[in-house]
């Protein structure tokens, strides 16, 4: 088989067959596993975040707590398979990796009694509504790959999500 | 004495240069098509027009991932390595095409540029080594 003044013999149609076989498996288990991963609490509209003000909101953000786990049984943030990809916002000072990771995002935190009130959006856009989070007692932020963001901007807002735990770890949902 | 064996250094790494730039190339469109196969829900911010929660964005990474894992490997196996090159550059194109506009020119978007070039320059140029043509 020729393709324009290349040929493609025998062997190595033999292995793009198999490249495609092997990529449509990956495919098959990536959708299967499509709804796995970082938590449903995401940030802004995952659009990336221009720097020059808009008029859209997101329409999304995170989600008050509903229906969740119940207190005693609050799935812990350091068994979750982002865990390594959380970095704490609040309380204390933001970490070098923290503020990278918040790169295109505005995030504010505030406590009230035992609840903390988070409200969280993209630069450039309004900043969603604020969120209550019951005996909340801290504020991870979650950025798979820190290779999207740059200057300003957080081109993919996909891998990027919130999360407010207890004092024990537990994830607030 | 000496000049001889830089020139036969230049020549050998000169010969060899076009293997090695498709064969990074190739390692470059395995790294993000294996991952956008097996992740690609964190992959979906960058799909453009759709909105990224929807299942139409989630087929169109996977497309995408299912492609670049293919060229790849075509890349890295010399089969048909212009040809892929092209298509890779094709891509990339849309690419960086597409940061700039949802984004605006920065390091990140650059960055692609560079590897469009090297894709542009794989294409262009004869490979006669570590290729599969049987």
């Amino acid at each position: 088989m020729r393709l324009g003044t290349e040929s493609v013999g025998r062997w190595g149609l033999a292995v793009l067959v198999v490249a495609g076989v092997a990529g449509g498996v990956l495919a098959v288990h990536g959708w299967s596993t499509r709804s796995h991963g970082l938590p449903k609490v995401t940030l802004g509209n995952s659009r990336p975040a221009k720097t020059t003000p808009t008029t859209t909101p997101p329409t999304q953000g995170p989600t008050a707590p509903s229906q969740g786990p119940s207190k005693g049984h609050r799935q812990l943030l350091s068994a979750q398979p982002y865990a390594n990809v959380a970095y704490q916002i609040w309380p204390g000072t933001l970490s070098s990796a923290a503020k990278a990771a918040l790169i295109g995002l505005k995030v504010s935190v505030k406590q009230q009694g035992s609840d903390l009130i988070v409200t969280a959006g993209v630069n450039g856009q309004p900043s969603g509504h604020p969120r209550t989070y019951a005996g909340g007692a801290r504020v991870y932020v979650i950025e798979a790959s820190l290779g999207d963001d740059s200057g300003n901007t957080d081109y993919n807002l996909g891998d990027d999500a919130l999360v407010v735990t207890d004092a024990k770890g537990g994830i607030i949902q | 004495m000496t000049s001889n064996r830089w020139e036969r250094a230049t020549q050998s790494a000169a010969s060899w240069a076009p293997t090695v730039g498709r064969i990074l190339l190739g390692l470059v469109l395995a790294w993000f098509g294996y991952h956008e196969l097996v992740q690609p829900g964190l992959w979906t911010g960058y799909v453009p027009v759709l909105s990224p929660t929807s299942s139409l964005a989630t087929v169109a990474v996977l497309a995408h991932g299912w492609l670049l894992l293919v060229l790849a490997v075509a890349l890295i196996a010399g089969i048909a390595p212009r040809a892929a090159a092209a298509v890779a550059a094709l891509l990339l194109l849309e690419i960086v095409i597409s940061l700039t506009v949802s984004g605006g020119l920065s390091d990140l978007t650059l960055r692609d540029v560079g590897v469009l070039g090297l894709a542009v320059i794989v294409s262009g140029v004869d490979q006669d080594r570590l290729v599969l043509t049987g």
